[in-house]
């Protein structure tokens, strides 16, 4: 067992664990924190994502050990905020969801692409969602909702 | 704006959805819950000798067929029951369940799990079509491995092959595809006062309800299942959940206690049903003059080790074997052949890709092989009114394609581009046209289904839509409130929608086949109304309505003849394509789509099913390589099977023609599959015409685009 | 028992290696891939590890007498947008995996990992890297060619990590970095092939060619890089031929899952032959 100190959604939080328990089943499993999917296991579709210390990493593949001392962000947290509501919204207004199973790691990987670059182009925010999978969409509305988020949050991002 | 239907609302499920709210099966929590782990064959045919156990802890449980209750029987009931719930002797396929193993803790689970072996006595088996037409290791089904067999006449081909100037012959084929819904499998099922309750996700729950029913032979009103939020399905979860859900109603009689069972998502995709692979033979006469005077045309589908819907997929492909295309004599033959795979089942289109791509990449080679341009010759055979279909039906609706074709052409720059890269040149352009026949094949709405839907306005001035097709991302929550809405003349936030539950909606049918706007959504418009009639916002009231069948349709289902679909909807797809002439690489440069689907109920909605069903479609035709390894898959994680990323296909260009259909509502038709039927064979086509060499088979990997410009 | 370690410093994960065995583990994307169970199972991991990512030791690239040193933990997503590493590496590590895997994924670990299709590796290779690794007896240092020993193995000995990855300056300016994945992004490689050249005054002063997945490590045929330089883009023109038939006899690739044997093998001396032709055309462009 280890003892993990982190800051989850802005509360710190003490997990004791097994360390090489995957993030994600701490956040599912024992937060409750299920707007985090599980697609693959195995860091390829990105349902999992979620925020450590604002960047985007996959929840499946990091054992929880790894987030000692981080802050992580889902999208429990994310929808409380000002950004997170733009996007959510911009989503909604595009038809960028689907079945909605990939969504909210789509949500978490525009937030962490317009953290970076608050005025991307086509392209980076099609790189910025490479490593989410949809089966439902094609993309091309949820590139449209980035692109729609990032021009009606200009000033928060 | 003008106030058209068509006109595109914010979804009724984006916001939950999009926020994390919504509650997908592994989402939701049960008290006392048990988990489930399938425990399956090691080998793909032969016969099981026994099963080895661990000593199993307090609260551990291995149950199978010898638990199934008295009275049970050891078979899903899906349209045939020749699949067994578990495993009693015969082996058909790899990954066959054998047993559930249960218990209270996924860790001790899965190490029980692995300390479970399974003993098997090995036949050889038979996995490809050509293996399983041959019966190798003696026949699998019948005496002759077909789980159908269909012939189709039109004319008299006899008499134009005798007189034919010459014959082209031509073999197109097509891979598995795997349906990566992106929430794997899973289903709860629990003991609720003397009632197994089911929560699945899935598209069909009374198709559950029936398959499970005779395993723990109880009366369908003690089963019930719940859909929940669904996340993807593609045709994956129509017949699937029904193997899931007859071990888990097995397991929870005997427990009494609630399992579950989701599958990981190699499990999924090792072990779940996929789309046929075919095989499409084609003899064509052509006369003096380079006209096609007749077609013979043998298309084999490798069915996988049970039927499930396997005969029906078939009738879809030979329906389609033709596809847009008028031709005067016609001879087909479909066999649904078994082999020792997986079972192959629905999947998005459901037997109508495999037909047109190997029907739109003929054309394409009978056009490169008379030297005619292909959308000029592909353009002169085109079905129009009062047309006659392979099965000698009669195209009832005006036939927009050439204004479709027009359009395509003007948005992609096709004439232009066709003399700017002549073939060989490494980039090509190249079209594909596809129809949809809207809803179940022939007779079956009516004999088969027969959907009622409910709706029930309350005092409070909102209504509740009762049916059982499920929302699992095509957006039918919301097309379906629409038109509710639309006709009871309330805002649609006054429309209610729930997951469906078979305790609480009539049974209005699978989700399947396109059927749910133009079938259901039109009961759905019929119910509406009948009840505006009565209710004024103001009191409690609900109508039942039931399906009515037009009545012009003529179909004779023992024969196939007549008309296979009341109506279709129609497609044009163009595709540009570079490949890098060192590495056959294929960078597709642009997708020009038009389709014809009546009317949209939500433009937003269709362009978002457009957009996904041609991605799905692309990945069909160039990425999705799903090769058998010793009977298994040897892609069997995302990682090696492919399907598309935000980066491998770009902006789709679509549009749609307005063509409405009396018997949809608003005159809606089907859209969700005719997406899907087109975009491999133009990506094949545009490929072929960049190496200048015959495409026949996809995925046209670059391992494949070398093969044939190497040879 | 403790599975995982957190180690404060660089010599406390040192001690762990020696005293526990413990697997070094840094991005953990290939560890926790390789030994993943179903959901709510814990991976099972051949023994405890000791987590790396976060030692500041491993996390930093410095520059120092024209030497580039890369600590072995430095993210993906650093590396390929630090403007003093070379392009190539630069190039590779930005089409590696995902933007989410390249938060965590390192050099240290596609390195560790020796898989014949690393692209870390590759780019690696043809840019003459070396290793810094540390041990409980002190540190050394070793070529990357001659740590990797074929696929899946290193010369790691039980009780060491690897720090740093150390890279000369070169003149090499004609880069060509082609990776041929199974799809556009987030692909593993079905061969990759990385180059690199320096010409001065009409002559190849300096030439590699590294060509991935082809073989059980990564291929780099030193004689024939030795045999072309000095020449002039003319008279490599005329030597393309051998040289392709040079590689063709040492490129053993396999049929798997993701390609065919020969698929590799002939796109991969078409890429080498692209290289090579560019540089051999060289005079006639500028
Ligand atoms: C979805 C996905 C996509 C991927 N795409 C690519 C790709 O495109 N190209 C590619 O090359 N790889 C790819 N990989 C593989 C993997 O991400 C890379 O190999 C990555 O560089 C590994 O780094 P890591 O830090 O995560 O390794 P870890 O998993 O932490 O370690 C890998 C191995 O190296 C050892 N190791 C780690 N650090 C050290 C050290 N400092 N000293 C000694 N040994 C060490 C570990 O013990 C282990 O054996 C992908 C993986 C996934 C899951
Ligand atoms: S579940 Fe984590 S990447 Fe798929
Ligand atoms: S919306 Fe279904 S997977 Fe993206």
């Amino acid at each position: 067992m280890n003892q993990i100190h982190c800051r989850i959604n802005g509360s710190p939080v003490a997990i004791s664990s097994p360390g090489t328990r995957r993030l994600l089943d701490v956040l599912r499993d024992d937060l409750g924190l299920t707007s985090v999917k599980e697609g693959c296991g195995e860091g390829e579709c990105g349902a999992c994502s979620v925020l450590l210390d604002g960047k985007l990493v996959n929840s499946c593949i990091l054992p929880v050990l790894a987030v000692s001392g981080g802050d992580i962000l889902t999208l429990e947290g994310l929808r409380e905020t000002e950004r997170g509501r733009c996007i959510i919204d911009a989503f909604a207004e595009t038809g960028a969801v689907q079945c909605g199973f990939c969504t909210p790691g789509m949500v978490m990987a525009a937030a962490a692409l317009l953290f970076e670059h608050s005025d991307p182009t086509e392209q980076e925010i099609r790189i910025g969602l490479s490593g989410n999978l949809c089966r439902c969409t094609g993309y091309d509305m949820i590139v449209s909702g980035v692109a729609l988020a990032a021009e009606r949050g200009r000033g928060l991002w | 704006m003008n106030d058209s239907i068509s006109n595109p609302v914010r979804r009724v499920d984006a916001y939950d959805k999009a926020a994390g709210y919504a509650q997908y099966l592994a989402d939701m929590k049960f008290e006392g819950l048990l988990y489930g782990r399938l425990i399956r064959t090691p080998v793909s045919r032969g016969v099981l000798t026994g099963v080895e156990l661990p000593e199993m802890p307090e609260g551990y449980r291995y149950i199978s067929a010898a638990d199934i209750p008295p009275g049970g029987e050891n078979r899903i009931q899906m349209i045939k029951s020749d699949w067994p719930v578990f495993v009693s002797d015969t082996v058909r396929y790899l990954g066959q369940t054998v047993g559930i193993l249960t218990g209270p803790d996924r860790q001790r689970l899965h190490e029980l799990a692995s300390k479970i072996t399974v003993h098997c006595r090995t036949q050889e088996a038979a996995y490809t079509i050509e293996e399983g037409l041959a019966c190798r290791g003696g026949a699998i089904h019948g005496d002759d491995n077909l789980f159908a067999d269909f012939h189709l006449k039109k004319g008299d081909p006899e008499a134009a092959f005798s007189q034919a100037d010459r014959i082209v012959e031509d073999t197109l084929e097509t891979g598995f595809q795997e349906h990566v819904y992106m929430e794997p499998q899973g289903i709860t099922a629990e003991w609720k006062e003397g009632k197994l309750v089911f929560h699945a996700s899935c598209q069909c729950p009374f198709y559950i309800r029936k398959a499970v029913a005779p395993s723990v032979h109880m009366p369908y009103e003690n089963i019930i299942v719940n859909q929940t939020t669904t996340g993807g399905a593609f045709g994956g979860k129509e017949h699937f959940p029904d193997v899931i859900a007859s071990a888990l109603a097995v397991a929870v009689y005997v427990l009494r206690r609630p399992v579950q069972v989701i599958f990981d998502r190699r499990e999924d995709m090792l072990y779940t049903v996929k789309r046929h692979p075919s095989q499409v033979l084609f003899r064509t006469a052509l006369d003096a003059k380079g006209r096609i005077t007749a077609m013979d045309i043998d298309a084999r589908l490798n069915a996988g080790a049970f039927e499930s819907c396997s005969p029906i997929v078939l009738q879809r492909t030979i329906f389609s074997a033709n596809s847009v295309y008028d031709i005067p004599n016609v001879n087909i033959r479909g066999r649904a052949v078994a082999t020792n795979t997986v079972p192959s089942d629905a999947f998005r289109g459901f037997g109508a890709p495999q037909g047109i791509f190997a029907a739109e990449m003929h054309m394409s080679h009978l056009a490169r092989e008379l030297g005619t341009e292909e959308s000029e010759f592909k353009r002169k055979y085109f079905l129009a009114k009062g047309g006659k279909t392979v099965t000698n039906g009669t195209v009832r609706e005006e036939v927009l394609l050439e204004q479709m074709w027009s359009r395509a052409a003007e948005l992609s720059g096709y004439y232009e581009k066709l003399k700017a890269y002549p073939p060989g040149s490494y980039r090509g352009i190249a079209p594909a046209f596809y129809l949809h026949g809207g809803g179940f094949t022939g007779s079956g709405e009516q004999e088969i289904i027969n959907g009622k839907v409910r709706i029930t306005g309350s005092k409070d001035g909102s209504a509740e839509i009762l049916l059982s097709n499920v929302e699992m991302g095509q957006g039918t929550a919301t097309t379906f409130s629409k038109i509710a809405a639309r006709v009871l003349d309330i805002p649609l936030d006054r429309v209610k929608i729930a997951n469906p539950s078979t305790a609480r909606v009539p049974d209005s049918g699978p989700t399947v086949a396109s059927r749910s706007i133009m079938v259901v959504g039109k009961l759905v418009e019929r119910a509406a109304s009948q009840l505006r009639e009565r209710w004024g916002g103001t009191s409690d009231e609900s109508v039942l309505v039931q399906y009515e069948h037009p009545p012009w349709i003529r179909w004779d289902q023992e024969t196939l003849q007549g008309d296979a679909y009341p109506c279709f909807s129609w497609g044009v797809c163009i595709v540009e394509v570079s490949v890098d002439p060192g590495t056959w690489e294929v960078e597709t440069l642009g997708v020009w789509t038009g389709h014809e689907i009546g009317r949209a109920i939500d433009e937003a909605i269709v362009h978002g099913q457009v957009i996904g069903g041609v991605n799905q479609a692309l990945g069909y035709g160039g990425l999705e390589k799903l090769e058998l390894s010793g009977g298994g898959f040897a892609q069997h994680t995302l990682a090696d099977y492919s399907i598309p990323t935000s980066l491998d296909f770009p902006k789709v260009t679509s549009f749609l023609v307005e063509n409405p259909y009396e018997y949809g509502p608003f005159g809606a038709k089907g859209a969700g599959e005719l997406v899907f039927d087109g975009a491999a064979a133009a990506y094949a086509a545009a490929v072929q015409r960049a190496v200048d060499r015959k495409v026949e088979r996809i995925p046209a990997t670059p391992e494949y685009i070398m093969e044939i410009t190497e040879a | 028992m403790v599975d995982a370690y957190y180690p404060g410093s660089l010599a406390e994960a040192l001690e762990l290696r020696t005293e526990r065995g413990a697997i070094p583990f840094a991005g953990g994307t290939d560890l926790m891939v390789k030994y993943r169970r179903p959901a709510g199972v814990l991976p099972e991991l051949p023994g405890p590890v000791v987590l790396l990512g976060h030692l500041d030791e491993l996390a930093r690239i410095t520059e120092e007498g024209g030497i580039l040193h890369i600590g072995a933990a430095v993210p993906l997503s650093v590396i390929e947008s630090d403007r003093r590493l070379p392009y190539l590496l630069r190039s590779s590590a930005s089409q590696m995996a995902s933007p989410a895997l390249r938060n965590v994924a390192t050099l240290g670990g596609n390195i560790g990992n020796a898989s014949p299709a690393g692209d870390g590796i590759c780019a690696l290779a043809a840019l003459d890297a070396r290793l810094r690794i540390a041990g409980s007896q002190g540190s050394r240092s070793i070529s990357l060619e001659e740590f990797i020993t074929g696929p899946g193995t290193t010369l790691l000995r039980e009780d060491e990590l690897i720090t740093e990855i150390t890279l000369r300056p070169s003149d090499c300016t004609r880069v060509f970095y082609r990776k041929v994945g199974t799809r556009k992004a987030n692909a593993l490689s079905k061969l990759s092939v990385c180059a690199d050249a320096a010409v001065q005054d009409g002559v190849i002063t300096d030439i590699r060619i590294a060509l991935g997945a082809v073989a059980p490590k990564v291929l780099r045929m030193k004689d024939i890089e030795e045999s072309l330089r000095g020449s002039t883009p003319e008279e490599l023109s005329e030597r393309i031929p051998d040289v392709l038939a040079a590689y063709e006899k040492h490129i053993r690739p396999i049929d798997d899952q993701r390609s065919t044997a020969r698929y590799r093998k002939t796109a991969a001396l078409r890429l080498a032959e692209e290289f090579l032709r560019n540089l051999s055309e060289e005079e006639n462009r500028e």
